[in-house]
Order: C-alpha cells, then sequence, then structure tokens
C-alpha cells in the first residue's frame, strides 16, 4: 500500500498524421494489452453494468422488470441495516484506527533492537502471518481459544482465573477481530514506517548525540517526527476502505452465537444475495456500498494531496 | 548505521526490548508448534496435550497418512495446486505484459487506460452481478471461474510499473536500434532486468491463488473440483467431521473414527501452510531485503 508519485511527461499537440503514425508503432503493444483488457471487460466492466439489477426485479429467464427505489427503500426501512452499518463502521475504527498506533511502536521497537540476529529473527516470525489464509488463521484461533484445552484458557488457568467461551461471546468477538488482525499484520503492516525509520539520515543522529540526546529524545524529536508523514498517509488510506471491514476474516471468525455483533456489509450481502437469492436487494446493498467507497477513496485521495503531497495511488 | 555502532548490545533496555518483541513473536510460533506437535502426536496423547505442548507425544504419522489418504482431501489439494499454478501463470502472463505496455513512454492512450484500471481498482462490482456474469458465461462450477475472475490485480499491476519504470530508457532504445520486437524486448531485456520484482510479484499471487477459498465457494459446486482451503473451512472452522471421518466411519466407530479430530484439524491445517512457507523466502529475499539488514542468508 505504497503510496506513490507519478511524474507525467509534459503533454506535446500531436498533429493528425503524428497521432496515426503512433497508432500505428503502437498496434503492437494494444494487441498485447489486449488479454488483460478482455479480463476487465468482461469480469469487473461488465458485473458493474450488472448493477442495474439494484433497479431491476430479477427474473431468470426473460427481461427484468422496472422497480425504481423499491429496494433502496427495503434497505433503509430495515431495522438490521442499521444494525450492520454500525457494526461495520464499529469494527473498522477498532482495526483501522485503535490499532495502528501498535503497528507504529512495532517498527520503532524493532527499530531499538540493536541485537542483529535477533532482530532479523522477529522480522522473519512477524511477517510471516499476514501470509496464512483467514482459514488457516480462524482454524489456529479456535483451537487457541478453545474452553476445553486452547492454550489462552490453560493460561488463564495458570492464574487461577475462570475459563472463557470467548468465540461464542458476544462481547468480545469484536475484540477477537482485532487482535487476530494485529497477529496478522503487526509484522507486515509495520514495514511500512520501520522503511520511513531507517531511511531517516545518520548525520541526524549523529548531530542530535552531539547535542547530548539520548534514545528516548531521539524518538521523540527525530523519528517520530520523521513518522508523521507516513501515519497521515496510512490513516487516511484506511479511511478510504472503511466500509470493508475485512469479509474473509469475519466469516471465518463468526458463527451463529456472535453473528449479530460482526455481520457486516459484505457478510450482509453475501447472505441475502447468494444464500437467500435475493438478487437486486443484495445488489442495492453493493452499490450503495460501492459508491460510497469510491467517493471515500477519492475524497480521502484529494484530501492526502493536499495534506502530505501525495496521493493514495 | 556507523553511528549504532556505538551502543553496547546487552543493556537492560536491550534486554526489555528482546523480552517484549519475543513475546509477540511466541504468541506467534506457539500456536503454530502446537498444533505441529498435536498433529504428530498419535491419538491417544494429543487429546491429552495442553494447548501450549510444542514437542509430540507419543510420535505417529496416523493423522498424516489420513489426510493423504483421504479421497475428499486429496482431490481437493491437487484442485488447489492446479488453480494456483495455472491461476499464477496466468496472472504473471497478463500483468507482466500489461506492465510491459503501460511503461511504454509514449503510448497513446495510457493516461485514459490507467483511469480505467484504477477505476476498477477502486469500483468492486457487487457479489452478485458478478455470480450472474460466470452463470452466464457458463463458467459456474468450473475451477476456470476461480481462475479467470482474479486474472489481474490492478494494485500489483501498479507495483509491477514500478519495478519496470527502473530499467533505463536507453537499454530499449539501443534494443529498438538492434530491431528488437517487443516480444524479444520483454524476454530478453524486460524478465532478467526486473527479476526481483516479477518474484515479488509471482509470490504475492500464488499466495493470493493458494489462500483462494471464498469465490471457490460459491462458483465450484462440485465436491469433487472444490478447492483445499474450502475444505479446510468445512472441516476446521466449521467443525464438520463427519464430511471428513464419512457417516459410515462414525456409525461403525471404527479407527478413524476414534482419532483425535483436533490433531486431524492441525495436520490438514499443517498441509494448508506447507505451501505458503515454501514461498515465504522469496519475500524476504526480493520484497523484504532492505528492512532485513543485509538481506538472508540462504
Amino acid at each position: 500500500m505504497k503510496p506513490t508519485e507519478r511524474r507525467e511527461p509534459p503533454k506535446e499537440k500531436l498533429s493528425f498524421t503524428q497521432i496515426m503514425r503512433q497508432l500505428r508503432t503502437d498496434m503492437m503493444l494494444y494487441i498485447i494489452l489486449l488479454p488483460t483488457l478482455a479480463y476487465f471487460f468482461i469480469f469487473r466492466l461488465w458485473p458493474i453494468i450488472g448493477m442495474r439489477l439494484a433497479f431491476y426485479n430479477y427474473r431468470a429467464r426473460g427481461p427484468w422488470t422496472f422497480a425504481g427505489w423499491k429496494y433502496f427503500e427495503m434497505i433503509f426501512k430495515s431495522p438490521a441495516f442499521a444494525d450492520i452499518l454500525s457494526n461495520t463502521l464499529v469494527i473498522s475504527f477498532m482495526k483501522f484506527i485503535l490499532l495502528f498506533p501498535f503497528f507504529v511502536l512495532f517498527a520503532i521497537l524493532l527499530n531499538e533492537l540493536r541485537v542483529a540476529g535477533f532482530r532479523k529473527y522477529v522480522q522473519v516470525i512477524s511477517y510471516m502471518p499476514h501470509f496464512l489464509s483467514w482459514v488457516v488463521i480462524a482454524g489456529i484461533w479456535i483451537a487457541a481459544l478453545s474452553l476445553s484445552n486452547g492454550s489462552v484458557n490453560q493460561i488463564l488457568n495458570i492464574f487461577n482465573l475462570p475459563s472463557i467461551d470467548f468465540m461464542t461471546d458476544k462481547t468480545k468477538i469484536r475484540w477477537i477481530l482485532m487482535l487476530s488482525e494485529a497477529w496478522r499484520s503487526i509484522g507486515w503492516d509495520s514495514i511500512f514506517y520501520f522503511t520511513t525509520i531507517i531511511g531517516i539520515s545518520p548525520s541526524l543522529y549523529e548531530a542530535a548525540e552531539i547535542d547530548g540526546a539520548n534514545r528516548m529524545n531521539i524518538i521523540r524529536y527525530i523519528i517520530l517526527p520523521a513518522l508523521v508523514t507516513p501515519m497521515i498517509t496510512m490513516f487516511i488510506l484506511n479511511l478510504g476502505f472503511f466500509l470493508n471491514a475485512g469479509f474473509d476474516q469475519v466469516l471465518n471468525f463468526s458463527n451463529d452465537a456472535v453473528l449479530s455483533a460482526i455481520d457486516i456489509l459484505d457478510t450482509y450481502i453475501y447472505r441475502i444475495g447468494i444464500q437467500n437469492a435475493q438478487y437486486s436487494l443484495s445488489t442495492a446493498v453493493s452499490l450503495i456500498k460501492g459508491i460510497v467507497g469510491v467517493f471515500l477513496v477519492l475524497a480521502t485521495h484529494l484530501v492526502s494531496k493536499k495534506v502530505t503531497g501525495k496521493g493514495v495511488w | 548505521m556507523v553511528a549504532m555502532k556505538r551502543y553496547k548490545k546487552y543493556t537492560l533496555g536491550q534486554i526489555i526490548l528482546m523480552l517484549i518483541l519475543g513475546a509477540v513473536t511466541l504468541t506467534m510460533i506457539i500456536p503454530l508448534l502446537n498444533i505441529l506437535a498435536r498433529s504428530l502426536s498419535s491419538p491417544e496423547a494429543s487429546v491429552k496435550m495442553s494447548g501450549l505442548d510444542i514437542i509430540p507425544k507419543n510420535f505417529s504419522l496416523i493423522n498424516y497418512r489420513i489426510v493423504f489418504n483421504h479421497p475428499a482431501l486429496m482431490a481437493a489439494l491437487g484442485n488447489s495446486v492446479f488453480v494456483t499454478v495455472v491461476g499464477t501463470a496466468i496472472n504473471i502472463i497478463l500483468t507482466t505484459t500489461a506492465a510491459y505496455v503501460l511503461t511504454r513512454p509514449k503510448l497513446m492512450f495510457k493516461r485514459a487506460i490507467m483511469i480505467f484500471l484504477i477505476f476498477m481498482m477502486l469500483f468492486e462490482p457487487g457479489l452478485v452481478p458478478e455470480y450472474l456474469v460466470i452463470q452466464k458465461l457458463g463458467l459456474m462450477g468450473s475451477k476456470w471461474s476461480v481462475i479467470l475472475v482474479t486474472a489481474v490485480n490492478v494494485y500489483y499491476l501498479i507495483i509491477m510499473m514500478r519495478y519496470f519504470e527502473e530499467i533505463p530508457a536507453s537499454i530499449f532504445e539501443a534494443a529498438t536500434l538492434d530491431g528488437a520486437g517487443h516480444l524479444r524486448m520483454l524476454f530478453s531485456i524486460v524478465f532478467p532486468l526486473a527479476k526481483a520484482g516479477i518474484a515479488t510479484i509471482t509470490m504475492f499471487y500464488a499466495v493470493l491463488r493458494w489462500n483462494e477459498y471464498f469465490k471457490a465457494s460459491i462458483y465450484i459446486v462440485k465436491a469433487k473440483d472444490t478447492l483445499f482451503q474450502v475444505v479446510l473451512r468445512q472441516f476446521v472452522v466449521l467443525g464438520d467431521t463427519v464430511s471428513i471421518v464419512g457417516q459410515q466411519n462414525l456409525w461403525d466407530y471404527n479407527e478413524l473414527a476414534r482419532i483425535d479430530y483436533a490433531a486431524l484439524k492441525g495436520a490438514t491445517i499443517i498441509v494448508a501452510i506447507i505451501p505458503v512457507l515454501l514461498l515465504y523466502p522469496i519475500v524476504l529475499k526480493y520484497y523484504a531485503k532492505d528492512v532485513m539488514g543485509g538481506g538472508v542468508k540462504e
């Protein structure tokens, strides 16, 4: 998720014959690009055009009949939708806002670690969970949180604390989502900040040391200020994806006992759309989510450009 | 780095840091080693094992024998390998060719194509419209639905373009003077010079492919065509032991029905993780080399 700057060469005005000549030399390039464009037209653009289903009643055979705003009215009148929206926002808040100071902290602590071998060990281990599927992570976590012989409850028992049935407790499941996200991402997501820290010029440290600064001063006055820009970038970037609270994770951590606490927009779209075959209703939710999502990303892109000088892409 | 050498290595602060960061890594290692240890223990021993045990007791390969002799699991494993290999190959062919085209300096409509691609990245088509397209294309139930529906990832395409942009333009100019066509340019200049980038993106795609379960679970209906992660989810996350152990075995309450399900689940998780761990060094070598300080020893 590295934001990058792009420099476009200045546009020159081309005459018609120049354009034709350029097109002829580019012909081969367009042919090479064709399979990729075909993919986007068939598998991405076609479904997007198919989202007009939100305004129609679905029929497997024959033309769809126009329904107007019917499905949108259904969504906004349904009491479930407000809960699902608030679940989505709360879970996103916990994962994107409450968690991200810890990713920064992890990068700072890793940088302070001077024992090179141990530092490499921490990196190799902590980057790894990012590559495990949520199915595997849920499997590992369900085993570790198990009531009968999970490691977490065994540790609680060592301290004479009662066992807790984490996975079926509505009040705890969101924290488990947040912690498992931290477990999966603390290493990998800290790379972004860590790269900034190791990019700080050594002369800055040397100057600070001559002035008698200790490590705390260096963190406070050199490292943290350098991290402000990447932090703002990441923060804004996350805001853009606020309506995706992590479908794969939620689906694998959810069960009937806790569903009402972690039912998010994407699980709702899946349940009513694929499982209950309410195609138009599900598409209407997707459409709302898609449009709001694009607006969020574009808005954050513009804000990010203004604040940090860098766009989201 | 010169300034850092002046610090003493094992001060109190360093030890506290090692304890904190070490504890974080233990939360990642112990559950994995515990699952591995349980899966390698005999059923009688593994049911009594604690969640903190990391050494197998009464070593036995029975769980792995069951996994590797299980027709449904083996079929799913084969399908997953097929989808990962073929799918990643398609990903890489499309991504590298597209990145090559889109990094040519004078390409007409380049800006328009990029805007289109970024819009495609930002605006996710709804689940149902995508489902209906797969249905219309006649791909429902086929492994090709999963392979084709994620054929290009715009985000990875943009990263690939960044790698290609680092190749000096003069090399391309020299090759053009030598009369090299685009395909030769791609094979004899771009591929060798952007090796690190291509390796990284290949790895990212392969992991995505191997970990794919959701699209497979809705587009692939027949059990014999399904993917390993889908079966894994059914067994480990949803706790459906009947489909793995078999109704008949449960009724007979034979050796298969009496094994430790937690250990068998562990063995299937380990089988699902191994390919990822085999690919993981590629990330460390190419993607994370700048932050790993000196690179990883092979």
